[in-house]
């Protein structure tokens, strides 16, 4: 069936703020979509309240909504808009709700608008257990075994029926199975049962077997209207099951499973997207218990997911684009295969000839408090994939992808234990056995770490196999690297210049970085590879395998393993022993009359590190490839944009290190590489590029890197050198001093006074930064702290009452334009990562606002800034300081592009490549909205991290709201975070002293606004005088009835206030409170400012409901630039 | 309890009647695994790959101790080597995999699809020494070993396959890299193995009643067929076997004598090796099936079996350029429009009767035009949807179709198992129309 002419209007929902268990993966989604359906002539209407995606992009839709994915919101768009059809299957679980519930409520029937691409009844069929348990059973695939009982009588004979243990028990009907658990013995299971017998409001459990240790296994399965149905990938998770698969190390395609395995599983999961009637994309996931061969049905996504999104990296294929075009009528085999071309179409099955790697990256390094076991739910807040010709390749190129510890495997010291004082005197010692043990049984991110190790120390695969439960091939290969590894250390060779050529290929081959190299040979020093003298150490390696001619070769990612002629520009590096070089070349690279650009990419989403990044290396390619050149992109995240086949002329999917750069550069015979847009990763590279320049120089290359210098970048990065600049220029910074051993930091501290802003150099979203008042405070910091002469720790002046401003800006070196002034919510000292902030500024004045501009321009035209630059300024009282210059892109430039509507990334880049501002066609900055920005914490998912915002970012996304007026704009971003804003019940209050007349006021309003105050003593004497009418709530450890949690459990808090005294160390006062207040999504605030707001928000919503407003600036004014 | 040990297809397995769950007593590849203590020592060391055009890779050998020639094609599929090493339409060949790591689960019993390993030499990126699976019994290295059949990897096999793609199949040979100028005179001498009678290599020399006596699961006596093998796979007659009574017979047998002797009520024609428009024993097959199908007899053909009900209605079979091997080549079925992904194995192809030769080998090697012997007129019900070549023919008003993709799976997806099925059917229907 062809395109659908009965509809021409399709709204396309997102998903909403990055959060852990949903992430950028639906930007890239829903771009494509987006895409899918404009080259068809449909109109797109885009709903999306995260401010920093692609798709939400003016230029992606042709009518864009930042407001707030809730049903009533998209209900009052829906009104608005009147279009033909709603396309849910995008924007994850946020969407599919929202569209249930409009479809549920008549709303879509009302309005004529039709549900394309999910079918309600699938999805209720997919999503509910009982009935997806009877769809299985009616088809004869098996899903867990499970016995209800109804005594403990019949626990015991349900127990015997199932035979193995452990066993789950599952008591019926109550919240968050309560009272259940996992038992290994028969005095367990009685225990739990007993206890779970009486929790059940039925007083019935279910005695269900154990699948855990089983392997876990992922189709991802396209099928349309006309029940073609196709596998695109089938995936293998290397933890056994019992870790969310989006917690799993992943590989692709399977690797254990026969053919005739793999085949009865194809059958299963068609079977199942037949029999729930699924027309686009879905994922089913199955357990297979390895020495038995028996399977489990364990779910099914009916929607494009995560794994989806790793699936079309993995293999090529473009699943959301052809669940898009399947979702307007097409079929599988009426679309072209954009990949393969030449008459191919999208009915065919991928098929590899390379192995993928996934692995997810952990918020560990940063939140150091919080519980790193992981489970049944999300705790990664990206991935990264990595491409290779054997399976320990891929794994070792991930690995470096990670940017997390090592880049590659080390042998495990007690410093790997924890970091802080007396790190370096750890290192020396071994990891306990005992402790090794514990990360293999455990799963967390330190796992492989604990594998390799494992074999490092000669355990056999059967050992780790009995402790892991992971499949022995994987164990195989991992005990393979880990010999290679010993081969290198035990190598004759003294130094790289005297490895041997074959030895060379083979380590190579198997996906060992010059870098692991190095380390090996020198016998893994514990002051790191990165200080082994260039004779010995990377670069040495490098030149040794120059010396021989060992380049990697770069193969297409052509979905077809080379049977066809392939049309994409995807490949990924090997080191194989071929002898033939220029297979998958780039066609008539040598002639080609453009310039190659590169842009580096900004790796995993991290914390400090999200999509924002993304979206600038997005921008920063399409406009070197609006000025004619060709656009390079580098990078290793499945889930983004930048990654998809034909954003950029040509990508290459490969960790943003040193080495892997150097060679695309080299390969790519690149006129300039770009290293502003990919975040601090990018920036990281700047000084060891610009050294290695010189040697490319000797391969005939003759290349740079565009825009700010690497000496301007370090002139801003280094403390003293920036002090010095300030000094210069007239410009005020706070007081400073660096700190190299900890009686450095102590006498710094001395000499600044407490309280101090402490934080280690050169990272990204403020880790490890903390605001400390006192002597103890610092020597539980230091005692955590990782310090080392070339990893000092930076000691500031901690300026109270100060407003943060936030400029993002861009220059030529000649003139700078200012993109937006922010004004930050909270005071400085809050990360700026994490503040709700105003675009325009709602208390500054128009001469301070002058004064900031002209300070911005000093400094980049100071610094010889060319391309983007962002600042923190501290405002106190009349004095304005300079926090922070950052010579990059930063998260915020997304969100000034889509307020302000001038491109800024896209600007830069232009500017990098040598064009001046005042030759460009720069868009009129848009100012008839105020706009917001408000964080989003996975505070939910992370156990063990406090509920606070302080001076280390926490945030995993933003979200954004517009409108008239402040109050109302803000009260979007708000709802917008899913965390409601309640208009009635009782509020708990609870200040600092300094603060509690600065409540009276805001009591004052929640009262009139009808809300009942309750307060600690403290707090409800201050008010109590300033004429407040509270109640007392007792704080928890005074024992006294009512206390803030009983009450809060009973349902009487709706807001609470609390902010704390300046924090220092993890455990503050109010934790368990917040943590709670998180559980029960209770809105909290922790700043008197975010309390006057969040009381005016409350005000705005009881006037009735927000009015939608539609994006109104466009960067087309600017295409002529 | 389900399990993925259990046999059979997606829709086959509840069929299955009760006398015919045993084994057909069929002799297994792997067998001689069990006692692989007894294997002959295997080739190490490095070895070189030489192509007719030139092309020259250096590996590593492994499998048996000797020299691998023939014809150089590649599969796509990612699992299934040991079907694929099994299967006798690759007799003649020396086989690559596209796929880097082969043999990760080992050799199992039961998953061979003969009792041989048919190519002439194996070329691998890596052959996994230490196989994982509940059902193995030995690696790749010592299935070659079992059956004398070399291998070479640590070699560059999309390079292998970028040139296979672009210049079309072509010769090669193998062996230890210090044997290199004997190797490359071997080469220079050698004959393309089309030439050989494949068929007659592979196939059985007297026929076999397979399940004498079997019934359906009512106790019905199951219909009579006549199998032609040409080189057949295992799970072919595993198919069959569960909708007839099947005479495994030789391809020269004779359709007389398969009526008269075995008095068969519907005739099959099996997949096999080499060039449909041979000589040999092939035109022996195509013979009796263009008989049995003038004769109105219930007919069906796989692979070769098709190209040959394709020479015997008249059209042109010829060589490709460089085939369809893998387990993921759509088919498009012309009556239903609906696409069918399938398995695959195969160098010639039936010449579209309205769109001539498709993705032609440049050897140009093409049969002569003859006359159609089936009395009556073919038509396309298949085609490739990648290249649009034909992938199946129906004998307009006969009881007759064949298609060119394999829908006993094995390796592969079962989409198109159903066509047995549908053979049955028509067998049915055809005997219900006579009594």
């Amino acid at each position: 069936m062809p395109r659908r002419t009965d509809i021409q209007r399709v709204m396309i929902l997102g998903s909403g703020p990055i959060k852990i268990g949903q992430g950028a993966e639906f930007d890239f989604s829903g771009s494509q979509a987006c895409r899918a359906l404009r080259e068809d002539g449909f109109e797109v209407i885009l709903v999306n309240s995260n401010p920093a995606t692609i798709q939400n992009d003016p230029e992606m839709a042709d009518r864009v909504y930042i407001e707030p994915l809730l049903p009533d919101v998209v209900r009052g768009i829906l009104e608005l808009e009147k279009p033909d059809a709603l396309l849910a299957g995008m924007g994850g679980q946020t969407a599919l709700n929202i569209a249930s519930e409009l479809a549920h409520d008549g709303t879509l029937e009302r309005l004529g608008v039709e549900l394309i691409g999910s079918d309600l009844e699938a999805i209720d069929k997919a999503e509910n257990r009982g009935l997806f348990k009877k769809v299985c059973e009616s088809i004869g695939l098996p899903v867990p075994l499970a016995i209800a009982c109804d005594s403990i009588a019949e626990v015991l004979a349900a127990a015997e029926e199932l035979g193995n243990w452990p066993l789950l028990v599952r008591p019926a009907f109550t919240l968050g199975g309560l009272g259940g658990g996992t038992v290994w013995n028969t005095g367990e299971l009685v225990e739990i049962s007993t206890l779970g017998l009486r929790n059940s409001r039925i007083n019935q459990v279910l005695i269900e077997e154990s699948i855990i240790g089983w392997q876990e296994h992922e189709y991802e399965v396209m099928r349309d209207s006309n029940d073609n149905c196709i596998i695109v990938c089938t995936m293998e998770n290397i933890d056994p099951m019992g870790v969310h698969t989006g917690e799993s190390i992943v590989v692709a395609p399977q690797q254990s499973l026969s053919d005739r395995d793999h085949q009865h599983l194809r059958d299963c999961s068609l079977a199942l997207i037949r029999e729930l009637n699924i027309s686009g994309g879905c994922n089913v996931q199955f357990a297979v218990n390895q020495s038995t061969g028996e399977i489990r049905v364990i779910e099914v996504n009916p929607r494009v997911s995560r794994s989806s999104a790793l699936a079309s990296k993995a293999t090529g294929y473009p699943i959301a684009r052809m669940a898009a075009k399947i979702a307007v009528g097409y079929t599988l085999d009426e679309l072209p295969n954009p990949i393969t071309g030449h008459g191919t179409t999208a009915a065919f099955e991928p098929t590899l000839d390379y192995c993928v790697v996934k692995i997810p990256r952990w918020p560990f390094d940063k939140f150091r408090t919080a519980d790193r076991t992981l489970g049944t739910s999300m705790k990664s807040t990206g991935e990264v994939m990595a491409i290779g010709r054997c399976f320990e390749e891929a794994f070792l190129k991930a690995w470096a992808s990670l940017e997390v510890g090592h880049p590659h495997p080390r042998p495990l010291t007690r410093a790997d234990e924890s970091e802080g004082e007396g790190m370096s005197e750890r290192a020396h010692k071994p990891l306990a056995e005992r402790t090794m043990v514990e990360w293999l049984e455990v799963a967390t991110d330190r796992r492989m770490t604990a594998l390799i190790e494992a074999f490092r120390r000669g355990w056999s695969v059967e050992q780790v196999h009995e402790v892991t439960r992971m499949t022995r091939w994987f164990l195989h290969r991992f005990a393979n690297i880990a010999a290679t590894e010993a081969e290198v250390v035990d190598c004759d060779a003294a130094s790289p210049m005297l490895i041997d050529e074959d030895d060379l290929w083979r380590w190579k081959g198997l996906g060992m970085s010059d870098a692991y190299i190095c380390d090996a040979l020198a016998g893994f020093p514990v002051t790191g590879y990165n200080a082994l003298s260039s004779e010995v150490g990377e670069t040495a390696v490098m030149r040794r395998r120059h010396l021989f001619g060992i380049h990697p070769r770069y193969r297409m990612v052509d979905s077809c393993a080379a049977e066809f002629a392939a049309a994409t520009p995807y490949y990924y590096s090997t080191y194989e022993g071929g002898q033939e070089s220029g297979i998958d070349f780039i066609p008539e690279l040598q002639e080609r009359k453009k310039e190659r650009v590169v842009v580096l990419g900004s790796g995993p989403i991290r914390i400090g590190q999200g999509i924002e990044f993304d979206y600038c290396c997005v921008h920063a390619v399409m406009a070197i490839r609006e000025s004619g050149r060709d656009a390079i992109i580098i990078n290793n995240n499945p889930e983004t944009v930048s990654t998809d086949f034909d954003t950029s002329d040509r990508l290459y999917f490969e960790p943003i290190s040193l080495e892997c750069v150097t060679e695309v550069l080299l390969r790519e015979q690149a006129h300039g590489i770009l290293l502003q847009f990919g975040g601090q990763t990018a920036l990281n590279l700047a000084i060891p590029l610009e050294e290695r320049i010189p040697t490319l120089g000797e391969h005939g290359l003759q290349t740079r890197i565009f825009g700010t210098s690497p000496d301007a970048i370090d002139q801003a990065s280094d403390r003293q050198r920036f002090a010095e600049f300030a000094r210069l220029a007239g410009l005020r910074i706070p007081n400073g001093l660096t700190g190299k051993t900890s009686d450095d930091v102590r006498a710094a501290a001395a000499k600044i006074g407490f309280p101090i802003l402490i934080r280690p150099s050169y990272v990204l979203g403020g880790r490890g930064m903390e605001i400390l008042t006192n002597e103890q405070q610092l020597s539980a910091y230091l005692a955590e702290a990782y310090i080392a002469p070339n990893k000092p720790l930076l000691v500031d002046e901690y300026l109270g009452h100060a407003t943060e401003l936030d400029v993002d800006a861009v220059s030529d070196g000649e003139q700078v334009l200012v993109g937006a002034i922010m004004e930050h919510l909270e005071e400085a000292g809050i990360h700026s990562g994490d503040s709700t902030c105003f675009i325009p500024p709602q208390n500054i004045g128009e001469e301070m606002l002058t004064r900031v501009r002209k300070q911005t321009e000093t400094i980049g035209l100071g610094l010889k800034i060319v391309g983007c630059f962002n600042i923190q300024f501290a405002l106190q009282g009349e004095r304005l300081y300079v926090l922070e210059v950052n010579p990059r892109s930063s998260r915020t430039v997304p969100f000034v592009a889509k307020s302000s509507g001038v491109p800024l990334a896209r600007i830069a880049a232009r500017l990098t490549l040598g064009e001046k501002l005042r030759d460009l066609n720069i868009p009129e900055p848009n100012n008839t909205l105020v706009c917001v920005k408000v964080p989003v914490f996975p505070f939910i998912k992370l156990r063990g991290l406090d509920p606070a915002p302080g001076p280390e970012m926490k945030s995993t996304g933003e979200v954004m709201g517009s409108d008239i007026t402040a109050e109302v704009a803000y009260l979007k971003a708000r709802m917008a975070t899913e965390i409601p804003v309640n208009t009635t019940g009782g509020v708990y209050l609870t200040v600092r002293d300094e603060d509690k007349q600065g409540l009276i006021p805001v009591a004052l309003q929640l009262s009139d606004l009808g809300m009942k105050i309750y307060a600690t003593p403290g707090t409800a004497h201050a008010l109590r005088d300033g004429g407040v009418q509270c109640e007392i709530a007792y704080r928890i450890a005074e024992g006294k009835s009512p206390d803030a949690l009983g009450l809060m459990r009973r349902g009487e808090i709706q807001f609470i206030v609390n902010v704390p005294t300046i924090s220092g160390g993890a455990i503050r006062d109010g934790n368990m409170m917040r943590r709670l207040a998180v559980e029960m999504n209770i809105p909290f605030v922790t700043t008197m400012n975010g309390a006057r707001m969040e009381v005016a928000a409350i005000r705005a919503a009881g006037q009735g409901p927000t009015t939608p407003q539609r994006l109104q600036v466009s960067y087309l004014d600017g295409r002529g630039i | 309890m389900q399990g993925i040990g259990s046999a059979g297809t997606a829709n086959g397995s509840g069929n299955i009647p009760p006398t015919m769950t045993g084994t057909l007593g069929l002799v297994d590849a792997a067998q001689g695994l069990l006692a692989a203590g007894e294997l002959e020592e295997g080739a190490t060391g490095a070895g070189v790959l030489l192509l007719a055009d030139g092309g020259r890779y250096e590996g590593e050998l492994f499998g048996a101790v000797g020299v691998g020639a023939g014809e150089l094609v590649f599969t796509t599929g990612m699992t299934g080597f040991q079907e694929s090493l099994t299967d006798p339409s690759f007799a003649g060949q020396v086989l690559t995999f596209t796929y880097p790591l082969i043999g990760n689960y080992g050799a199992q019993l039961g998953c061979s699809e003969s009792s041989g390993v048919w190519p002439r030499g194996v070329v691998v990126r890596h052959a996994m020494e230490v196989p994982d699976h509940r059902d193995s019994v030995g690696n790749l290295d010592s299935l070659l070993r079992l059956h004398g059949v070399c291998g070479i990897q640590a070699v560059d096999t999309r390079a292998i396959t970028r040139r296979v793609r672009e210049f079309g199949t072509l010769l090669c040979v193998f062996g230890p890299l210090a044997d290199e100028e004997s190797l490359r005179a071997r080469l220079e001498k050698m004959l393309p193995p089309d030439l050989e009678d494949l068929v007659a290599q592979v196939s059985i020399d007297e026929p076999v009643i397979l399940n004498q006596g079997a019934t359906d699961h009512e106790g019905r006596a199951l219909p009579r067929l006549g199998v032609l093998d040409c080189g057949i796979k295992y799970n072919i007659l595993r198919e069959l076997s569960r909708r007839f009574e099947v005479v495994w017979s030789p391809p020269d047998i004779g359709y007389g004598r398969l009526k008269k002797e075995f008095v068969i009520q519907a005739l099959f024609c099996s997949n096999g090796p080499g060039d449909p428009a041979h000589p040999g024993k092939a035109t022996q097959a195509r013979l009796a099936l263009a008989a049995a199908v003038a004769d109105g007899m219930p007919t069906m053909g796989i692979c070769l079996g098709h190209q040959l009900l394709g020479l015997a209605s008249g059209l042109q079979t010829y060589k490709m350029r460089y085939g369809h091997r893998g387990a993921n080549q759509p088919v498009l079925d012309l009556a239903k429009n609906t696409v069918l992904i399938t398995s695959q194995n195969h160098g010639f192809a039936v010449a579209d009767p309205k769109h001539g030769m498709l993705a032609q080998h440049p050897s140009g090697l093409c049969s002569e035009v003859q006359e159609n012997l089936l009395g009556a007129e073919v038509k396309v019900s298949f085609i490739n949807s990648n290249d649009q070549t034909v992938e199946g023919l129906e004998v307009v008003g006969k009881p007759a179709f064949s298609i060119q993709f394999h829908p006993e799976a094995c390796p592969g997806p079962h989409d198109a198992s159903p066509l047995f099925d549908r053979f049955a059917q028509m067998v049915s229907t055809h005997l219900r129309g006579e009594s």
